[in-house]
């Protein structure tokens, strides 16, 4: 019952902060209403038993990516505001494409049932997580990090700096 | 009990609204924040089919997505970098040198 | 043994052949083929020496089987078997023959070496004279018409090859085509005979042609058909009407194969070869006739253009001719003993002449032409000697050969019954005697009409030439008397010693009418003889000038040796041209028609398929070129370059899909 509850909170803050995001001309809000989605979102998970999950979301994506946004933005001086010239019939078609892919979704959602598992009050246990992940998920779980290894190393070659004998 | 197609109903607003802001807004970096919530809805939606099929599944999952989630993120701000240095502009508009 | 008698010249001329052109000197050259010649003669002597102490008359020696025996269907309908083999077969015939050849041979090639010292092809031609022996040698040593045809061929290359010796000049390979080309009409009328003989008996063998002959087993008009045409090759290797024109051409080769080619040994090819088969001859009377009145008839015909020739080597050549003329008569009238003397001791005088004019032009450096001569005989004395000896002999002096083998045959011709025959006989031999001393006295008496250049190289001959000269001086004064005459004490042993090959002939004459006969032949030659002297020495031809101009038509007519060779030209030649003609004609508008015509419906495809190729194939090709460019011009719009176009697509993509999904399920 409660955690109905605080399902429906969560969601409905991450809903309305997302919203917010999208529709915001200066960046710097954008960010911030990012950072309350991402915060809502990890409510979420906590009222579904995903906790790792939602302690993950913060770490990673509050204090990691968002933190990432507020840098980038300051270092390159998002001062000028992008005037969107878009006409309001192309907004609408856009906006418009994935509404209906939505409702397409939830449609065919619909219309095939779920196959329900016994579930406990408690969900997937963290034991049980990490022992799968750990065995059956092992080879995804090297090439994540192998990934992460390649994009530090990316990153910095993309971003750096350029000198006149730079060899690229 | 969350009903499951409430949570999956929350999580594709969410994916909705990512996707409409990928495409309508022209700021390069609002594009790629509403490219975040993209990848938040989708988790929601994993999180909540976990839960369902009472699968540690669901988890590892969005795990997965939250990693590439962090290196697109990295290496996009990389180039985001180098282009504006390159350019001054985060017009995307003008990001059309591949026009055939 | 007497198979060894062709080996030796064989190998003579296949070492001088091979290896003598490149290899050898001078002096290897001339010995290896003087000495070949020398050996095939001491084989000749000594089968000579064996067959008479042999019991046996006749000798055969089968050297392989070519065709084994099978049966054929003869014309009589009896099936005989029929072999043939390579052999040779010596009899008393064959032994004079090969003597005749080897010997005479032997004396001409050691004059060769003498005469043709200075030519460049001086192995080529002792390799060709050596090879011209072996196959004179296969001739008259063949036991059967096949072994003796290929002789026959082998004498004929072989003159070609050595009157067309030096091949360069025009005139002498034109006369070398002409006497093959000639022979060769001639080797047709062989070869019909021959085969109408195997035809009519199953064998050509001699001993069975013969054995057939005499046995009665021939009819009388294919005996007579076959000898006609065995005749007709005669001619063309014996050089008689018609097929003589080639003999006078062919003083374009050396003189030694002028003396041994055409005088003793292969035109008297003809002559063996009627003589070989005398039975079949006996059988049909008009053969025989035929062959003593060509004979006759060629005898004086040839020795009427002795009179009007300039040339020395042709004078001789024309003799040649009229003398064979006198061997066939002798066959002609069944005196096949007498034929064959005659052929002997004209061998002997004969090539005592051509090898002593020979010596003449030797010493005039080349000079062959009789009005540029006179007066060598005071020059050279020798040459002039053994020339006198042989036109003696030739013109029948008595107790020189020429006179019993030519009276022999006279009086054969008389006792026949023949006295047309005999007439043209004698008429011709006081034309031989005319001419020949017309030849004598304008070469050497008189005054000297050559150039005082030649006069300076005047020179009697070297010893090698001279001393072959001399030996055959001596047996045409000697070889008479082999044949020497019942009546004038001799025991005719010549005569006797054939007739184990050529029966027996005997002469039904009175002792006095005989005498009386060779009186006239005697006189006749003697006015003739008389009558040149005067006319070409004591009033130094000036009736003859007047003569011809008097008669200049006739004159000319028959220095035109009777305008023959022109008729031929004109009759054979031409007709091969005409059918060439037409043949072109054909050629060019027919067959060229049909081509070109077929060309040009190829041409009409091909502008064809030009336009399909162009129109449709090009035009598809095109096309689609031009609807790939109107496509990518269109779609290239898509590509706008911004993200969320892209993005964009993406999106309505999977809203397509889904929707899709949506309404198949």
């Amino acid at each position: 019952m409660i955690t109905l509850a605080v399902f429906i909170f969560f969601a409905v803050l991450a809903v309305v902060a997302a919203l917010l995001v999208v529709i915001q001309k200066n960046a710097m809000h954008s960010v911030l209403y990012l950072a309350f989605t991402v915060l809502a979102t990890a409510g979420v998970f906590f009222a579904l038993q995903a906790e790792y999950l939602g302690g993950i979301q913060i770490l990673v994506y509050g204090g990691g990516i968002v933190v990432l946004y507020i840098f980038v933005i300051i270092i390159v001086n998002l001062k000028e505001i992008v005037p969107e010239r878009r006409g309001l019939v192309p907004k609408l078609f856009l906006v418009g494409v994935p509404v209906l892919l939505c409702a397409e979704v939830v449609t065919l959602v619909m219309r095939t049932g779920f196959p329900s598992a016994p579930s406990g009050p408690e969900g997937p246990g963290f034991r049980e997580m990490a022992e799968m992940l750990f065995a059956s998920y092992l080879l995804p779980f090297e090439a994540a990090s192998i990934l992460l290894l390649a994009v530090l190393i990316g990153a910095i070659v993309v971003a750096r700096r350029r000198h006149i004998d730079d060899p690229d | 009990m969350i009903p499951i197609e409430a949570v999956i109903g929350f999580g594709l607003i969410v994916f909705t609204i990512g996707l409409a802001g990928v495409l309508v807004r022209k700021n390069l970096v609002i594009m790629l924040m509403s490219l975040e919530l993209l990848l938040n809805g989708v988790n929601i939606i994993l999180a909540g089919l976990g839960r369902h099929l009472n699968s540690p599944r669901g988890s590892i999952f969005a795990l997965f997505v939250i990693i590439n989630a962090v290196s697109e993120a990295a290496v996009g701000f990389a180039l985001v970098l180098a282009y504006f240095r390159h350019r001054k502009s985060y017009d995307t508009d003008s990001l059309n040198e591949l026009k055939g | 043994m007497f198979a060894l008698i062709p080996l030796f010249p064989l190998l003579g001329a296949a070492v001088n052949g091979l290896v003598g052109i490149r290899w050898f000197s001078k002096r290897a050259v001339g010995l290896t083929a003087v000495g070949a010649a020398g050996l095939s003669f001491a084989a000749s002597v000594a089968a000579f020496a064996g067959l008479l102490r042999s019991a046996e008359p006749v000798l055969v020696k089968t050297l392989f089987t070519w065709v084994p025996a099978s049966p054929i269907r003869t014309a009589g309908g009896t099936t005989v078997p029929f072999a043939l083999d390579l052999a040779f077969r010596y009899d008393s015939l064959a032994a004079v023959m090969t003597l005749v050849v080897t010997g005479v041979g032997l004396l001409i090639h050691i004059y060769s070496v003498g005469y043709m010292s200075h030519d460049r092809g001086y192995a080529r031609f002792f390799a060709y004279l050596n090879l011209f022996t072996f196959a004179m040698l296969v001739l008259v040593l063949g036991a059967n018409l096949a072994v003796m045809f290929i002789g026959w061929e082998g004498v004929g290359l072989c003159s070609y090859l050595l009157i067309g010796f030096w091949f360069t000049k025009d005139s002498a390979a034109d006369a070398g085509k002409k006497a093959f080309i000639t022979n060769r009409v001639g080797d047709f009328g062989f070869l019909l005979g021959t085969g109408l003989l195997l035809f009519a008996l199953g064998t050509i063998d001699i001993a069975g042609i013969t054995a057939a002959a005499e046995g009665g087993m021939l009819a009388k008009g294919t005996a007579t058909a076959a000898a006609l045409l065995l005749f007709l090759g005669a001619t063309g290797k014996s050089a008689q009407i018609p097929l003589y024109t080639w003999l006078p051409d062919a003083m374009e080769g050396p003189t030694p194969v002028s003396a041994l080619i055409h005088a003793a040994t292969m035109v008297t090819a003809g002559v063996y070869m009627v003589a070989r088969l005398h039975a079949l001859f006996s059988l049909s009377g008009t053969a025989m006739t035929v062959v003593a009145l060509t004979g006759a008839f060629t005898a004086v015909y040839a020795a009427t253009m002795g009179f009007v020739q300039t040339d020395i080597k042709r004078v001789l050549a024309y003799s040649t001719i009229s003398q064979i003329g006198y061997m066939f008569i002798g066959l002609g009238v069944g005196a096949y003993a007498a034929g064959i003397f005659h052929l002997v001791t004209h061998a002997f005088f004969k090539s005592l002449l051509f090898l002593a004019a020979g010596s003449v032009i030797h010493a005039l450096s080349g000079e062959q032409d009789m009005r540029r001569m006179g007066g060598l005989r005071r020059r050279i004395p020798r040459t002039y000697f053994v020339f006198l000896v042989g036109a003696l002999a030739i013109s029948g002096l008595p107790g020189l050969s020429g006179f019993f083998s030519k009276d022999e045959i006279l009086a054969s011709a008389f006792a026949s019954g023949n006295t047309l025959v005999w007439g043209l006989g004698l008429a011709g031999s006081a034309m031989t005697a005319f001419y020949m001393f017309r030849l004598i006295f304008l070469t050497f008496f008189g005054e000297e009409r050559f150039s005082g250049e030649t006069a300076g190289h005047l020179h009697e001959s070297p010893p090698v030439m001279l001393v072959p000269l001399q030996v055959l001086a001596l047996l045409a004064v000697v070889g008479g008397y082999v044949g020497l005459p019942h009546i004038l004490g001799g025991g005719a042993w010549f005569g006797r010693f054939l007739e184990t090959s050529t029966g027996a002939h005997e002469s039904h004459l009175a002792a006095g009418t005989e005498i009386l006969l060779m009186a006239a032949s005697v006189a006749a030659a003697a006015v003739a003889i008389f009558a040149a002297w005067t006319i070409y020495v004591r009033r130094k031809g000036e009736p003859a000038r007047r003569f011809a101009e008097r008669f200049r038509a006739l004159h000319r007519t028959v220095a035109r040796k009777y305008y023959v060779d022109e008729a031929y030209a004109r009759i054979f030649v031409g007709g091969v041209l005409v059918a060439a003609r037409v043949a072109d004609w054909i050629d060019r508008r027919v067959i060229d028609g049909l081509v070109d015509g077929a060309a040009a419906l190829a041409r009409g495809v091909s502008r064809l398929s030009i336009l399909f190729d162009e129109g449709v194939v090009d035009g598809a090709v095109n096309g689609v070129g031009r609807v790939h460019l109107a496509a990518s011009s269109l779609l290239r719009r898509l590509q706008t370059g911004f993200v969320y176009n892209y993005a964009l697509a993406v999106v309505l993509g999977a809203a397509l899909v889904i929707t899709l999904v949506i309404v198949v399920l």
